[in-house]
């Protein structure tokens, strides 16, 4: 499975890893333009990101660590999650093989235990309605993979090969 | 290895996920009196009228149609035969097993008070068949007495007005969600319930009930002399682990039935997991027993150590609260609170941990604070900055990039 590695001695606190995060999370076409059929979520610019508009969320966060310094935030997608242990409707699940925590927000009865749950304080709901879960989906619909990792100026953010579970979960007889 | 796992709720589900994960060549056999797999926990959803039967499901996608696993929906298991290794149940012969999981869950308990107990016209809500029970005696704005003013009252009263009834809850408490909340906060949701048209009754629980001649409940007398007329009620009182047939197996069990802390109960290869068990009555603990058991029955030497159970999210009209410990402050425990118009929250503080944490109105990215109350860490070196705390305190990465708490103290 693939997971985001984090360098927190190399990030800038630039937050290019966020905006990029809700540019490929906004579900609005380009406000004032024609939305174009043809383009993906991909080609949409961040320069035409609305950072007001409340369904632009980010799911990953930046935060001072208070001696200079940025520690940044970003789902792990656990091998065992907490987020998913604590899910009453089913919406929250491991997928195994990819080694990734999917969301349905179709499944989601809005509870937040998994908000609760996360030891690490990732989920959070939507600030709009406030009947969804935001957290990060590993960008599952784009090709290029996540897009924080590909926004990141200065290689504080990357992808690497790790063994799909922790050693607890395999057998041991 | 053939597993027979009795129950498909929080706890069995995950153990037979848990088990087809670790062992996809061993047979897995469920049995549950449940027709439907559903969640508990969202049954108001469908009382509402809000969610299909279908969308209670909160089973992983196929599982249930994986190879080798069968699963006797409708069944009841009425003895095991521990000796044998056998399970018999209400209906066809018994069903052998090497290994066995009781997920069984609770029963609502009601109080002897009044017809409570007897009356046809009182409900509990501990599932499908109590959730559709309810809707139908709803139906047409009938008018229903909600006895118990926790969680559990609270989400049959939010599912009732949802359809048009017109609800009164009673409680003993002097406010609602009396285990979740204080009454700052409880006061916030009682506002919102009553401006749905609920009516309270707290501070004075149910004493007594008037019935007509065919046995149906047709009011609820209060400790303070008042009398509900109603058509009928939501016995909301409380769950006590389903055990009796068990006890008869000669499994030990008092209350509820006796694990170990890998979730083994007296009998050689019967395990236990979730509600049955008395450790804890809500969802994320049940799941956790069930996977702890279920790896345990997998050869594996898993122990159920995550046992804190104080916690819990609640969310009614659009507002949401996470309440994590013990909100009621002893002795010198420093009490910091802060709201404005739109959040309450508190924070009960002794020599320096956590106790006890509510949130109300913004609980997004809140989830840290379970992990420093449940252990115990030291945030006396964060007072001055405490509501801006977050994991990143104690920010720590692992060598496969997850996170863990680094240098934190324990008290
Ligand atoms: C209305 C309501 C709201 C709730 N809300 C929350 C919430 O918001 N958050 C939270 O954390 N928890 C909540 N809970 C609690 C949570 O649902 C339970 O803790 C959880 O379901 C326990 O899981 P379990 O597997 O132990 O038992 P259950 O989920 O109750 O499952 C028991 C299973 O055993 C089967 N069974 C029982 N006896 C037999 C038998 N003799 N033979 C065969 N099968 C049998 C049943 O059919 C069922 O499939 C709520 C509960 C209720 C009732
Ligand atoms: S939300 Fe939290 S618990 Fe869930 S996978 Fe991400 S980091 Fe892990
Ligand atoms: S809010 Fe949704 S995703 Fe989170 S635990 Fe509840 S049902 Fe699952």
């Amino acid at each position: 499975m693939k997971r985001i590695f984090i360098d927190p001695g190399k990030c800038d606190g630039c937050m290019n890893c966020s905006l990029a995060c809700m540019n490929a999370h906004r579900a609005a076409p380009v406000p004032g333009t024609a939305p174009d059929p043809g383009a993906t979520v991909e080609e949409q610019s961040v320069y035409t990101l609305d950072l007001t508009d409340p369904t632009n969320e980010a799911r990953n966060f930046i935060h001072a660590d208070g001696k200079g310094g940025y520690l940044p935030l970003f789902c792990r997608h656990c091998a065992r999650p907490e987020c998913v242990s604590s899910c009453m409707s089913g919406a929250l699940q491991r997928d195994q093989a990819a080694g990734q925590v999917r969301y349905d927000p179709e499944k989601c009865a809005a509870c937040f235990m998994c908000v609760m749950n996360c030891p690490y304080g990732l989920p959070k709901p939507d600030q709009l309605t406030r009947s969804k879960v935001v957290k990060c989906d590993f960008c599952v619909r784009l090709a290029a993979g996540p897009s924080c990792v590909r926004a990141c100026p200065t290689g504080a953010l990357w992808i690497e090969e790790v063994a799909a579970d922790t050693p607890d979960l395999e057998d041991v007889k | 290895m053939k597993h027979v796992i009795i129950g498909v709720g929080a706890a069995g589900v995950a153990a037979a996920k848990t088990i087809r994960n670790l062992r996809p060549d061993d047979e897995i056999v469920c049995i549950s009196t449940d027709r439907e797999v559903h969640s508990r926990c969202m049954l108001h959803h469908y009382i509402s009228g809000g969610r299909s039967l279908e969308s209670l499901n909160f089973a992983p996608d196929g599982l249930f149609e994986s190879p080798r696993l069968t699963w006797l929906g409708g069944v009841t298991v009425k003895r095991i035969d521990a000796a044998a290794g056998l399970v018999h149940t209400d209906s066809g012969g018994p069903v052998s097993y090497g290994r066995l999981l009781i997920a069984t869950g609770a029963v609502s308990a009601v109080p002897p008070v009044g017809a409570l107990r007897t009356a046809k016209n009182v409900f509990g809500l501990r599932d499908i068949a109590d959730a559709k029970a309810i809707a139908q005696a709803a139906s047409g704005g009938r008018r229903a007495v909600v006895v118990g003013a926790g969680f559990v009252g609270l989400d049959a009263a939010c599912g009732l007005l949802e359809l048009g009834g017109k609800v009164t809850v009673v409680g003993t408490a002097d406010s609602v969600l009396p285990q979740q909340l204080d009454e700052h906060a409880a006061a916030v949701y009682q506002a919102r319930f009553e401006a749905h048209g609920c009516a309270f009754r707290l501070g004075a629980g149910a004493s007594g009930t008037e019935s007509d001649p065919a046995g149906k409940v047709t009011a609820v007398l209060l400790g303070s002399g008042e009398r509900l007329p109603c058509d009928f009620v939501v016995a909301a009182t409380g769950v006590r682990p389903a055990v009796d047939w068990v006890r008869e197996s000669g499994i030990e069990a008092e209350r509820a039935v006796k694990v170990d802390e890998g979730m083994r109960t007296s009998a050689p290869d019967v395990y236990a997991a979730g509600d049955v068990t008395g450790l804890s009555g809500i969802w994320p603990n049940a799941v956790k027993q069930g996977e702890v058991a279920a790896r345990n029955m997998c050869g594996q030497s898993a122990v159920y150590d995550d046992t804190y159970a104080l916690k819990n999210t609640v969310n009614f009209y659009g507002l949401q609260t996470l309440s994590v410990g013990n909100l009621a402050p002893a002795g010198n425990d420093l009490v910091l609170t802060r709201e404005d118009n739109a959040r309450y929250e508190k924070l009960v503080i002794r020599d320096g941990v956590v106790k006890g944490v509510l949130l109300q109105g913004d609980i997004g990215n809140s989830g840290f604070w379970q992990y420093l109350i449940k252990n115990k860490i030291d945030v006396s070196g964060h007072l001055d900055n405490i509501w801006r705390l977050s994991y990143t305190r104690f920010y720590g990465l692992e060598e496969n990039g997850e996170y863990r708490y680094a240098a934190a103290a324990t008290v």
